[in-house]
């Protein structure tokens, strides 16, 4: 029996439809959740003091500064190192096996599980190169754990800038470099901003990694070679001991709130530097 | 021995590889100074292919390579000691679909002074001003340099596009691969009214697939097929008494 094309139709909308209400009603509902539980112990004192026994009592200031200056220097990191490796993959080398190797790897590299990262860390800058649990060991583990993310986004947000904007370029006389820096990068950069969110993203919810190379200490971090803890760690730490319940909801809710923020700034000032070119 | 003083480019037994076929076999032609040659031929004649190896834009293309020799007064521009971005500010170049860069006419237009290290505020003005104004774009344009080139209609981007490659200081000659090609009658006439206009100041060469523009604007045309350059002369004799049966029946519309 076949059915009519009306039928199928109404069936597709239905179907595609009802996948879509379903993935925004769990999402809805966990943010709900989490907020529902965690805003009520969200206060002045609770952003701006230290905590007390253990995060049992007090605030989480210390965290909250370890969340915005860990991220922050894992892509102060990788950002570089990342664009920079896919401007040399897309603009200067032409396709050949050591670009397949390379991006296989990468591929690879993107796939490991961030506990793995959190070892190799560990073993290279906390215990070999005698770091220890700092800021800069958690931050170059992250960089190396995001890298291949900023590789590939940039890559392809390279690769999607129109081949005719590189020969007008080069026809006024512009060098390669020129050529990337005035007509590459800028046209690739709402897909290499995006590949820098996902970074932060992955970056503020890591604890493995982050436990094994950054430490966990509850105190204010005042230098790169200080131990921190991220809000992720220290939600893991309180949940995970039974220190608190309620604080590590509030610690949540204020988690999911800056992540929110950050996305939101970010896409705003994307799109206006966007409209500015196009106005 | 050096050319005569009034030849701009000089092509001597000049080939193009495409892998391991020939695009461009054994072409000999000089281009002379302040005029308009036009190229004319069936697709995949090698035309486009003969006006990107003129300012090496093939050397952007994987497995293309050349062989022969092309001089720019004189200099042979295929000689590894020669500078190609500089060669690339002495010849400038049109393409078939106008390429407005997303950002400001007024930046579209100082893309190449600016690479030349010109920072003064008043001096790109000016050049923005004089170059607008030989592409016949100026009035059109002139309250709204800093709105988007992306928002002009197909005809004014292409007239940008023009402004674009007069901005260039050291310009010397003008490549035009087919300017025409998307553009309606009225911008065609003007695109080629300002040809006409700079043909004083600069040595232009012009593909086209439209050989009735070629009859209209060209002073030289030569008539390229399947890679060979079957035939060059003054354009009134090639459209007139064409020596080559082949072109005879190109103009006159048999084939092609």
């Amino acid at each position: 029996m076949r059915l009519s094309p009306k039928i199928t139709q109404a069936l597709a909308v239905a179907i595609l439809g009802s996948a879509t209400f379903l993935t925004v009603v769990v999402l809805v509902f966990i943010i709900i959740f989490i907020l529902g539980k965690g805003l009520p112990g969200v206060t002045w004192e609770f952003l701006s003091c230290a905590p007390k026994d253990m995060g049992k009592a007090g605030g989480i200031l210390p965290t909250l500064v370890g969340t915005v200056l860990l991220p922050s220097m894992a892509i102060a990191i990788a950002l570089p190192l990342g664009v920079g490796t896919a401007v040399y993959l897309t603009e200067y080398t032409r396709e050949n096996r050591m670009t397949h190797i390379l991006r296989f790897g990468i591929d690879c590299l993107a796939g490991i599980p961030s506990i793995i990262f959190g070892l190799f860390g560990f073993i290279f800058f906390v215990v070999m190169l005698k770091m220890g649990w700092c800021l800069l060991s958690g931050a170059l583990t992250l960089a190396i754990m995001i890298l291949p993310t900023i590789i590939r986004t940039s890559e392809e947000a390279i690769r999607a800038v129109p081949n005719a904007f590189r020969e007008v370029s080069f026809s006024l006389g512009a060098t390669r470099w020129e050529t990337v820096l005035k007509v590459v990068l800028p046209n690739a950069l709402p897909g290499i901003v995006t590949g820098v969110m996902l970074g932060i993203g992955r970056s503020i919810g890591e604890t493995a990694a982050v436990i094994f190379t950054a430490g966990s200490s509850l105190r204010m971090p005042m230098a790169a070679f200080d131990s921190v803890r991220t809000m992720s760690v220290h939600f893991y730490i309180l949940a995970r001991e039974g220190i608190s319940n309620e604080n590590a909801y509030a610690t949540a809710a204020v988690l999911v709130i800056s992540v929110l923020m950050i996305n939101l700034l970010s896409y705003s000032m994307m799109h206006r530097f966007i409209a500015k070119r196009s106005r | 021995m050096s050319p005569p003083s009034n030849i701009k480019i000089s092509v001597a037994h000049f080939s193009v590889f495409q892998g391991k076929e020939d695009a461009l076999r054994n072409i000999t032609l000089d281009i002379p100074a302040n005029r308009i040659l036009g190229i004319i031929g069936p697709s995949g004649s090698g035309k486009t292919t003969f006006l990107r190896a003129l300012n090496r834009l093939n050397d952007l293309a994987p497995d293309v390579h050349a062989e022969g020799q092309v001089l720019l007064d004189g200099a042979d521009i295929y000689h590894p000691s020669f500078d190609v971005v500089s060669l690339r500010k002495r010849i400038g170049m049109l393409f078939a679909l106008p390429v407005a860069l997303p950002m400001s006419i007024f930046e579209n237009v100082v893309y190449g002074p600016r690479l030349s290290g010109i920072r003064c505020r008043k001096r790109l003005s000016e050049i923005v001003e004089r170059s607008l104004k030989s592409a016949f774009l100026w009035d059109e344009v002139k309250d709204r340099l800093q709105m988007s080139g992306l928002r002009l209609s197909g005809g004014q981007q292409q007239r940008l596009c023009l402004a674009r490659v007069l901005a260039m200081e050291e310009l010397e000659v003008i490549l035009l691969d087919e300017p025409c090609s998307g553009l309606d009658p009225v911008s065609t006439a003007k695109i080629e009214e300002a040809l006409t206009a700079l043909k004083s100041k600069y040595t232009i060469v012009l593909v086209t697939n439209n050989t009735k523009q070629a009859a209209r604007v060209a002073d030289d045309t030569a008539f390229f097929l399947m890679g060979d350059l079957v035939e060059y002369g003054l354009t009134e004799k090639i459209f007139t008494v064409p020596s080559d049966n082949r072109t005879n029946e190109y103009v006159t519309g048999r084939f092609g």
